[in-house]
């Protein structure tokens, strides 16, 4: 029988703003303890949360195993690593009065505007150990900063949206993000023609690539249920378009090395698409089993639940290029806010965006009125995809950059 | 129980929650979980500031508690401040679920009934890849204030949930048939509802055609009108993002018409399902809120703070996603009004327009958008050829007007695997519903 448990612990001190004054302070300490143990092809779990008796948790994995949950697949073994990817942040006391201090300063630069929501520092640590010599580990720091932005004499629930994710808080990159937002946000401006033009997205914003996600999925291909099924190895794609599954330390969100399964990729990271051709679907053991397909480790699971297939943190290669040097001198629409938008099964791609702002590819220059865009899957990372940036000049971000279809809402 | 700190407000919620997961993915068994914890969140105010701590040491709340009343500053008033004056004090056992239990059912009679249901999605051949889930909780919540609460009651709710991917002659569709209720027994005898689901899903796909874009009369759908309430109406009627803001007063003032003279949208934690919260996590018990009554702004929906600040009564919509989170405003059971027409009725008024029957995904806020997963065109007076859409949208304030039509028949549904979303706290489990709407000019991609 083989022993493997996985550890999950979450410390965080969130602070809630209101009207632009800090209205709560929340902390949090939450561990999480599964204990796993394998045997002739079952998988028994059982877990608990904060301190836990670890013999009374492996007696009842013991015991799960006449639940019957087919698992006959090998466990990860006989690898070592960990990585910590923390730094240097304010202590608790220092962070709420740090928060206080960048609030006076907002209220006095942008007193027509006020700010909401969260900012956090999130502490994360994940650990992967069995009896088989597996033993990973990853910790990690975020500050995060959410603020919703609106504007006084507006009758809307918010206006704009400002997004803070590092490493290490740094006062004047909140504030720039801010500044540049709320610049762009008081000059209105209209688009340089309704019809097809250059639209960026932000690094972390998934809309643009959510049916790559959902058609890459390993079952789906698998199974015949994907319209990429009958795609494997084939040119699909703009020759410049690379779509990867990452965990790189760059990526902040998401950087956790290994999956539930306790695979690791090599550099972190795995092709899924690569220079516009499909190289593979997502999987996790038991999909690659199945189907025959190479293990990507996209496994997920909560603490208590088996690993199962999930996606994990999907990005498109950067480009060589600036933002302003993709751009080619044309003006773009940079999306902020774009909610509620799709793709239809056969990959029509068509969404609203409540904010959007005109960019030259340095800087936001105003902001449009509601707009709705749409483009087709093949198209948009065919002959209209145009680069992600190596630069992070869209409000702090690198941007994706696509020609799609833009009309007023 | 708990000493409480003086010259603050203090207030405990513990959770024990039971919870089941059984999953089948194309055949195999994928997950069968039985889990069962406990967890605390635990508030203090000083007057000035919130101070929260989340704690899985139920043994240890009161350490907990006296560390956290470090962080606030005495204040000698805290009983007479205004949100503290708004606090319900309720006190009791209610406890509704200690005979019907689901904790009652056996396991492997969980296990049976999900089984039941397999073979009828292994039948179809057009069915590539799929997903059958059952899933239960049972939450009994207990709450404790310094200003006198204390209460203990519970909730559950049973669902089964079916994920199913379509592939019918090369063309695609994710798609889904849920059941949520509060006893277990209602999920038996679904056989003919999800055989019949599965075969709609399997001819639509066969037959759509992409739609040609523009402004349409659209008819939504009972599961369609509760989410286009939900999320047009319902968002905006939550009050926190009113606080102190002078411009939102002044345009959302009680008693204005803000739609059709028809249009009636109700919030209330009292029907029993997924959005059932006889007592709010600030320990109000629940209310039935109008929100919006023959098309005039009637009421919106508060936690204490946001009550106090407007000077506006309880609604109980204090919600937590769960221990790990404080309350804010969050709707419970949300639905319009029945009208006076039938179905047939309002589709047979349409020349050309589009009937939504179900949908992926709403967002709401100046604008709202729904994304349709399955929608037929209406032609001269009857439902004709199935259409692929990606986004319907329009003005929230404008559509409200835009209301011609509400069919006698109303549905109350209950979220099964999702729930709403509100800043971090996702998915908080809801219901809501109505009846058919027909509405004017909304624009479709």
């Amino acid at each position: 029988m083989i022993k493997e448990k996985y550890i999950n612990r979450v410390k965080e001190i969130s602070l809630n703003v209101v009207q632009t004054e800090v209205e709560s302070v929340r902390k949090k300490d939450i561990l999480k303890t599964g204990l796993r143990v394998y045997d002739k092809g079952y998988i028994g779990i059982a877990g608990g949360l904060g301190r836990v008796d670890e013999e009374e948790l492996e007696r009842r994995a013991i015991d799960n195993l006449s639940l019957k949950v087919p698992y006959p697949y090998n466990p990860s073994k006989e690898l070592k690593k960990e990585v910590d990817y923390r730094e240097d942040v304010l202590s608790d006391e220092d962070f709420v009065n740090e928060i206080d201090e960048l609030l006076n300063i907002l209220k006095d630069e942008f007193p027509d505007f006020t700010f909401s929501n969260k900012i956090n520092i999130t502490e994360v640590e994940t650990r992967l150990v069995n009896s088989m010599g597996l033993d990973l580990g990853y910790k990690d720091r975020l500050v995060l900063g959410q603020l919703i932005i609106k504007e006084k004499a507006s009758a809307n629930v918010f206006d704009a949206l400002a997004l803070y994710i590092e490493r290490q808080y740094r006062r004047e990159l909140f504030l720039n993000i801010i500044r540049e937002t709320l610049e762009a946000y008081r000059n209105p401006v209209k688009l340089p023609k309704e019809g097809k033009l250059p639209v960026i997205f932000m690094n972390y914003d998934i809309t643009p690539v959510s049916k790559l996600i959902d058609e890459l999925n390993g079952y789906k291909v698998g199974t015949g249920a994907s319209l990429f099924k009958d795609f494997m190895g084939k040119m699909k794609f703009n020759e410049n378009f690379t779509f990867y599954q990452s965990a790189e330390r760059e990526d902040l969100l998401d950087a956790q090395f290994f999956d539930a399964e306790g695979v690791v990729n090599e550099g972190f990271k795995y092709a899924l698409i690569e220079n516009g051709r499909i190289v593979s679907p997502y999987t996790d053991k038991k999909t690659a089993h199945k189907f025959n397909l190479p293990l990507t480790g996209s496994a997920s699971g909560e603490y208590d639940k088996v690993p199962s297939l999930s996606p994990r943190n999907y990005k498109i290669e950067a480009s060589d290029k600036t933002l302003k040097e993709l751009l080619n001198g044309q003006l773009a629409v940079a999306v902020v806010i774009a909610s509620g938008g799709d793709f239809t099964a056969d990959g029509v791609f068509g969404t609203p965006v409540q904010l959007a702002f005109l960019s030259d590819g340095e800087r936001l220059i105003g902001r449009l009125p509601e707009l709705k865009l749409s483009g087709e899957l093949y198209s948009m990372f065919g002959e209209d995809f145009i680069g992600k940036s190596k630069d992070k000049s869209f409000l702090g971000q690198n941007a994706l950059a696509i020609n799609l279809d833009v009309k007023y809402l | 129980m708990y000493t409480f700190p003086k010259n603050l407000y203090t207030d405990i919620r513990i959770e024990d929650v039971n919870y089941t997961e059984i999953t089948y993915r194309n055949g195999e068994l994928a997950e069968n979980l039985r889990r069962n914890y406990m967890g605390a969140f635990i508030r203090i105010f000083d007057g000035n500031r919130w101070y929260y701590s989340s704690t899985t040491d139920i043994d240890n709340i009161q350490k907990e508690i006296d560390k956290l009343a470090l962080m606030a500053k005495d204040n000698e008033e805290i009983m007479e401040h205004p949100i503290v004056k708004k606090f319900e004090v309720n006190r009791g056992e209610f406890l509704q679920f200690e005979g019907k239990g689901i904790l009652k059912v056996d396991h492997k009679e969980k296990l049976a009934l999900l089984n039941s249901y397999l073979p009828i999605l292994e039948s179809k051949e057009e069915v590539k890849m799929w997903r059958a889930v059952y899933l239960d909780k049972k939450i009994t919540k207990e709450f404790y204030s310094s200003k006198g609460a204390d209460l203990k009651f519970d909730y559950q709710t049973c669902s089964l949930a079916f994920r199913y991917s379509l592939n019918v002659d090369g063309k695609t569709l994710d798609s889904r048939y849920d059941k949520t209720d509060i006893y277990f027994d209602r999920l038996k005898g679904l056989e003919n509802e999800l055989e019949k689901r599965l075969n709609n899903d399997i001819e639509y796909v066969r037959h759509a055609k992409p739609v040609k874009p523009g402004k349409y009369t659209v008819i939504f759908a009972p599961v369609v009108a509760g989410v286009f309430a939900h999320e047009s109406f319902g968002h905006k009627s939550e009050a926190d993002f009113m606080i102190g803001d002078q411009t939102m007063m002044e345009e959302w003032p009680i008693g204005k018409r803000v739609g059709a003279d028809t249009l009636s949208i109700v919030d209330t934690g009292q029907i029993l399902g997924s959005g059932f919260v006889p007592f709010d996590d600030e320990g109000t018990k629940a209310k039935k809120t109008y929100l919006i009554k023959n098309g005039i702004l009637t009421g919106r929906l508060h936690s204490a703070t946001t009550a106090a600040a407007l000077n506006e009564e309880l609604t109980g919509n204090a919600r937590a996603l769960n221990f790990e989170y404080e309350p804010i405003v969050r709707m419970t059971t949300t639905y319009i009004e029945a009208g006076d027409k039938t179905k047939e009725e309002l589709i047979s008024e349409v020349k050309e327009g589009i009937l939504v029957l179900d949908y992926n995904h709403g967002s709401g806020m100046s604008t709202f958008t729904i994304a349709p997963r399955i929608s037929y065109m209406i032609r001269d007076g009857k439902i004709a050829e199935p259409v692929n859409i990606s986004v319907i949208s329009g003005n929230v304030m404008e559509t409200l007007y835009e209301i011609d039509g509400i069919s006698k028949e109303i549905e109350i549904i209950s979220s099964s695997l999702g729930g709403c979303g509100k800043m971090e706290q996702f998915p908080l489990p809801i219901g809501n519903g109505g009846p058919y709407i027909r509405v004017k000019n909304v624009t479709v991609q």
